[in-house]
């Protein structure tokens, strides 16, 4: 027994059963293991639902990074990259996110904490993208906003999710349609532009006098 | 070039850059009236190049079928003015591509494999724009390969692109809507074929076989392993584009043998095949030194109906005009005329497409026909001209022509005007099957 046979029992038992099980103690019955053994990988059921997430993202990433074309794309890229691969990840789940589709609206999650490792691990990730942006300028570092900008990442990726629960276009075309706007998006924002010379603009004319 | 890293998808946003292309263009007159007030030297043709920049820019980022109908509008030279033309034939070479990772996301989806999978170089960085798609040069097993990728969402967008550019192409064309309904229809049902790539592979593979045994022309072969709905792999061909060959200066012996190979293709899948390549813009022929030339793109594939076949090469037959209840039957065949038009309507439209009939048939009925002289494709355009601007033409509520005959008309236009530009003699005399 190990923590994927787990997993997968769970979603197993929840996509044929459509709720989750009643306790800790019937799902280990279902698992022919002791309620002490339980423990030892998960310490709830609400656990299992967190690491499902963690899993898909850490997976995409693991096949992410055994790609040498990704390694050379610049960070915009490498988003969109990871996105096109999630949401891949997601499709073989669906049914799964599905059932489990109305936690996954913003309010719910404020609510909940199903998504909290798979964020932390999120952020991580989108740290060094923000770093390797900043060194190859695609990413403009602003003062107290920079730090900000991963946040805005996770906005966006919740929003990319939700676009593909709710996408009822063929082979989901019209989310990788939204994946690039949305990524494009976001790096015109937190790259070079107008506004900041305007700023600048502002600053100089202030000081000047 | 400039990589564009999205489509713009939705009706809304498509519309909005039609909008500020018409802002754009309100802006141009503006413009060219002021320049004008400093320097009265300056031309309409200013004017229009302005708008055409214009206007191209807003088409290409479009993509899909809107920049299919630029290229459309692109080939019927008399209907725009030349600078229009000179932008729109821009948008048969090159677009902005897609990004690198959305490339291999469609390759992953539909091939279930990456592109260094599965060939053993691929160029991340398109080398062409095909209209609803992208080239990329690839390498597999030592041969050079030409890799077709679709943008995402093309298809979905076919039909509310249309109706976005209808009111558009309708000012252009200077055409009723109600003569554009038929029009539209065809050309939607078109579009959508050229979406199905998996359509557009079975299609050249048949018609590049039975066309295999014409002189002096080149197939790449297809590979279906490698192709999906969103992708097609075929040999990669050497070659120069029409403006570029011609540019190069070949001698006239060579024009005249890519000439005369286009002519018996186009011959030979018309009359024989009654399936035609009908999307004959110069994107798709790349020509060689050698004088052969490589055809490819079987995306837009026209099937003749027999009965409209039958009609419609009767027009090459100048007998049919001594007996009026012949050329009048096959008027109304062809929907050129309406049994319940009035007697100075038919009389008037009869006149007109006599007239037009004799000009664009002429090459059929000679021996040799010399594309090269202008004096015959400037009769084409004054003339065109000319009927476009005719107030019964313009006021008319009837749409006249066959939906049939948008595409074979515009073969042939598109045939016609590659010849024209390759300045290539071609032997040219034919009787149709029907006629003997």
């Amino acid at each position: 027994m190990d923590k994927q046979q787990i997993l997968e029992t769970y979603k197993v038992y929840l996509l044929e059963n459509g709720k989750i099980p009643t306790s800790v103690y019937s799902f280990c019955k279902l698992l022919n293991i002791t309620e002490s053994e339980f423990y030892g990988f998960y310490n709830s059921l609400e656990a299992i639902e967190r690491d499902f997430w963690l899993q898909v993202f850490e997976s995409s990433l693991t096949q992410l990074e055994q790609d040498p074309i990704y390694q050379n794309y610049s960070a915009r890229e490498k988003l969109l990259a990871f996105y096109f691969v999630w949401i891949q990840k997601m499709r073989e789940n669906r049914s799964y996110v599905l059932l489990k589709k109305d936690n996954l609206k913003l309010y719910e999650i404020a609510k909940n904490n199903v998504l909290d490792d798979f964020k932390n691990a999120f952020y991580k990730y989108v740290d060094t993208l923000i770093k390797q942006g900043v060194e190859s300028r695609e990413v403009k570092e602003r003062k107290y906003i920079s730090d900000k900008y991963k946040h805005g990442f996770w906005l966006q990726a919740l929003f990319v999710l939700n676009y593909w629960v709710e996408d009822t276009s063929n082979n989901f075309e019209m989310t990788d349609a939204a994946i690039e706007k949305a990524v494009d998006l976001s790096f015109r924002l937190i790259g070079e532009h107008t506004m900041d010379s305007l700023i600048d603009f502002g600053k100089f004319l202030l000081t000047k006098k | 070039m400039k990589e564009q890293e999205n489509i713009p998808t939705g009706k809304v946003e498509r519309a909005t850059r039609f909008v500020s292309a018409g802002i754009k263009v309100g802006g141009n007159y503006v413009k060219h009236y002021t320049k004008k007030l400093l320097d009265p030297t300056l031309t309409k043709e200013d004017l229009h190049e302005d708008n055409a920049k214009d206007i191209y820019n807003t088409l290409s980022n479009l993509k899909g079928s809107a920049l299919k109908v630029a290229q459309m509008l692109s080939m019927d030279r008399g209907m725009l003015p030349t600078a229009y033309v000179d932008r729109f034939s821009l948008s048969q070479y090159s677009a902005p591509p897609l990004s690198g990772p959305l490339v291999v996301n469609t390759f992953n989806k539909t091939l279930g494999k990456s592109p260094q999978q599965l060939y053993d170089h691929f160029d991340m960085h398109a080398c062409n724009a095909a209209s609803i798609g992208q080239v990329h040069k690839a390498v597999k097993d030592g041969k050079s390969l030409a890799v077709k990728i679709q943008y995402p969402g093309v298809a979905s967008s076919v039909s509310s692109d249309l109706k976005i550019v209808k009111p558009f192409a309708i000012r252009l064309v200077g055409m009723k809507e109600v003569e554009m309904d038929k029009y539209f229809e065809e050309i939607e049902s078109k579009l959508l074929e050229e979406t199905d790539y998996k359509l557009e592979v079975s299609r050249s593979i048949e018609l590049s076989e039975s066309c295999s045994h014409i002189e002096n022309l080149v197939f790449p072969k297809y590979y279906p392993e490698l192709s999906s709905e969103r992708i097609i792999t075929m040999d990669w061909l050497e070659g120069k584009h029409l403006k570029e060959f011609v540019d190069s200066n070949p001698s006239q012996e060579v024009r005249n043998k890519i000439g005369q190979a286009l002519w018996d293709f186009y011959h030979y899948q018309v009359h024989h095949l009654r399936k035609v390549h009908a999307d004959p813009h110069p994107g798709n022929f790349l020509m060689r030194d050698d004088g052969t030339v490589g055809i490819f793109d079987f995306g837009c594939v026209k099937e003749i109906p027999e009965f409209f076949y039958e009609n419609y090469f009767r027009l090459t037959n100048r007998d049919i005009y001594k007996d009026e209840s012949k050329w009048k039957q096959i008027y109304t065949n062809l929907e050129l005329i309406y049994p319940d038009d009035t007697e100075e309507d038919m009389e008037f439209f009869s006149r007109l497409f006599h007239k037009m009939v004799d000009l664009l048939t002429l090459p059929f009925t000679q021996e040799q026909f010399d594309f090269g002289d202008e004096t015959y494709f400037k009769e084409i355009y004054a003339y065109t001209d000319y009927v476009s601007n005719l107030k019964e033409v313009r006021n008319s509520k009837v749409a006249r022509g066959s939906r049939h005959s948008l595409y074979i008309n515009r073969t042939y236009f598109g045939l016609y005007s590659i010849l024209s530009d390759l300045k290539a003699n071609v032997k040219t005399k034919f009787v149709p099957v029907v006629l003997q």
